[in-house]
């Protein structure tokens, strides 16, 4: 396994031409992901599509930079060890949190609705004592 | 002893005592890549909480990127620039491994220059949420939630600070006196309105003029929103000349109010003050009007949302930012060396750094600007 680094030293000159290849398919690939985010049609009827395709762009991009860039592709089976435990803790943490932050706003509940960003979807509005506001301190929409 | 022993080994050179190190690499680049796992977890866990906080936001409510001055340019920019860095500093790899120590040291500080030329382009994208009253914190955050009588009276009381203050020109003294008659008018109609959906509208108004979001257009101005804010102004304008009327009653005892001090003659047409809708529509509104020519007041802006939003862009970009100088506060202690062979492990190891901060970022990238 170890060999193949050193065996990798041997040829440095097709080794700049690699990286200069790698550097051009990841310009490509910025190139794409700005055409769908700024692309209207995709972003405004399946902004979902849009999102998908945007963040499988970012995984090529960060794969050709890891395998690459960061030589794992030419690294012995440690590399599994570091890597892949750490990204699994990275996506737990992702599934813990959608629970209780994530779906936060599927069921308002009467105090939610009434801190919520959203003033189209609250008309629950009862502060009385705001003071800087004189005489406009009363209560506003209630239905 | 075990010099005896180390002498008795190199002469007769048979017993040759071979440690397998644990790993096939060295020292080192083992430690970073410890690090580097833990950095996988560190920012995987703030990109994580962005992507729960921001698809767990209110429906519809997170800001888009126009919406918060985030420019798509600039972040392309900034990627284009990382890529290119990434390349260098594994080509200063590559010549040092070559012992091409020159190539090697102009390819270092290519990088460590491009590092610096990220670094300027976030610092203008940090100044311009800044100039904006964006940002992370109260007190100096202009963010509100939600066009509620807590937003309307942070206007109030900014319009009146700034009434108050010596700063304004009589132009703009006479600006601020006519915004305080709309204020004035928003606030007696949320107070007093038999209408509901009305007392709600007038604050709805208020946030849109300061800072129209392109989604709130039919919600607040109706479907004819040129002809609405005709209306409007005409309202207002009967409503000031009524204030007005009331006023000389009001000045013989001492004036509470910022301006009730002010002469009616010195205030700004409202008309002419207040932009029209299709002046509005490129988030062109009176935040951006009344700056058109120097930067001289901001007020609170209606951005739902808004303060989660700040909250997590400049932790997030704020801790890649981080990353970044720390790599450059590297480069910039290896740039001195003689970048020969006997370098090319360090190099690789600030390269494998540097690549982790260039992958953190083409995930903020398309998450931050184009989402």
């Amino acid at each position: 396994m170890s060999d193949h680094e050193q065996h990798d030293d041997g040829h440095h000159g097709s080794n700049v031409g690699k990286f200069v290849m790698v550097f051009f398919a990841l310009c490509i690939l910025t190139t794409i992901s700005f055409i769908v985010g700024n692309s209207e049609a995709l972003m405004q009827n399946t902004p979902a599509i849009g999102r998908f395709l945007m963040i499988a762009v970012s995984c090529a991009k960060a794969l050709l930079v890891i395998l690459f860039f960061m030589h794992l592709k030419w690294e012995a089976n440690w590399k599994y060890v570091l890597t892949i435990p750490a990204s699994m803790m990275s996506i737990f943490l992702l599934v813990m949190l959608t629970p209780d932050i994530g779906c936060r706003y599927s069921h308002y509940s009467e105090e939610r609705l009434l801190f919520a960003a959203d003033p189209e979807t609250s008309d629950h509005d009862s502060h009385t004592e705001a003071g800087h506001a004189g005489d406009a301190a009363e209560e506003h929409p209630t239905h | 002893m075990s010099e005896h022993e180390h002498d008795h080994d190199d002469h007769h050179g048979h017993v040759h005592l071979e440690y397998q190190p644990a790993l096939p690499i060295s020292n080192g680049k083992t430690c970073l890549w410890l690090f580097l796992s833990t950095e996988i977890m560190f920012f995987a866990g703030l990109i994580g909480t962005y992507i729960v906080l921001r698809f767990g936001a209110p429906p519809g409510t997170w800001p888009g990127p126009h919406d918060v001055h985030v420019v798509e340019f600039w972040g392309a920019l900034n990627t284009f620039v990382l890529l290119c860095s990434s390349v260098t500093i594994v080509l200063a790899m590559e010549y040092a491994k070559m012992n091409k120590a020159g190539m090697a040291k102009s390819f270092l500080f290519t990088t460590f220059v491009l590092g610096w030329v990220f670094m300027g382009v976030k610092a203008y994208e940090y100044n311009s949420k800044f100039a904006h009253g964006i940002y992370p914190q109260k007190p100096r955050s202009l963010i509100y939630e939600k066009a509620d009588v807590y937003y309307v009276a942070a206007v109030r009381q900014k319009l009146s600070e700034y009434l108050l203050s010596d700063e304004p020109t009589a132009e703009q003294h006479a600006q601020v006196s006519a915004l305080l008659d709309v204020v004035r008018w928003v606030e007696v109609t949320a107070a007093t309105d038999s209408d509901p959906v009305a007392r709600q509208n007038a604050m709805d108004v208020l946030a849109y003029l300061i800072y129209p979001l392109h989604r709130d257009s039919d919600t607040v101005l109706g479907t004819d929103p040129e002809a609405r804010l005709h209306e409007l102004v005409a309202e207002w304008k009967s409503f000031a000349e009524k204030q007005a009327a009331a006023t000389p009653a009001v000045e013989a005892a001492p004036a509470a109010d910022a301006e009730t001090t002010v002469a009616p003659a010195t205030k700004a047409d409202l008309a002419a003050l207040i932009p029209s809708v299709a002046q509005m529509s490129e988030h062109q509104g009176l935040n951006e009007l009344l700056n058109s020519e120097s930067h001289w007041i901001t007020l609170p802006m209606k951005i739902p949302s808004g303060n989660m939003w700040a909250s997590t862009y400049f932790l997030l970009t704020g801790f890649h930012a981080i990353h970044v100088l720390v790599g450059l506060l590297m480069f910039g202690l290896v740039l001195p060396l003689e970048l020969t062979i006997a370098k090319a492990g360090l190099l690789e190891n600030i390269g494998l750094y540097w690549h982790f901060v260039d992958l953190v970022w083409i995930f903020l990238f398309p998450m931050l600007y184009l989402f």
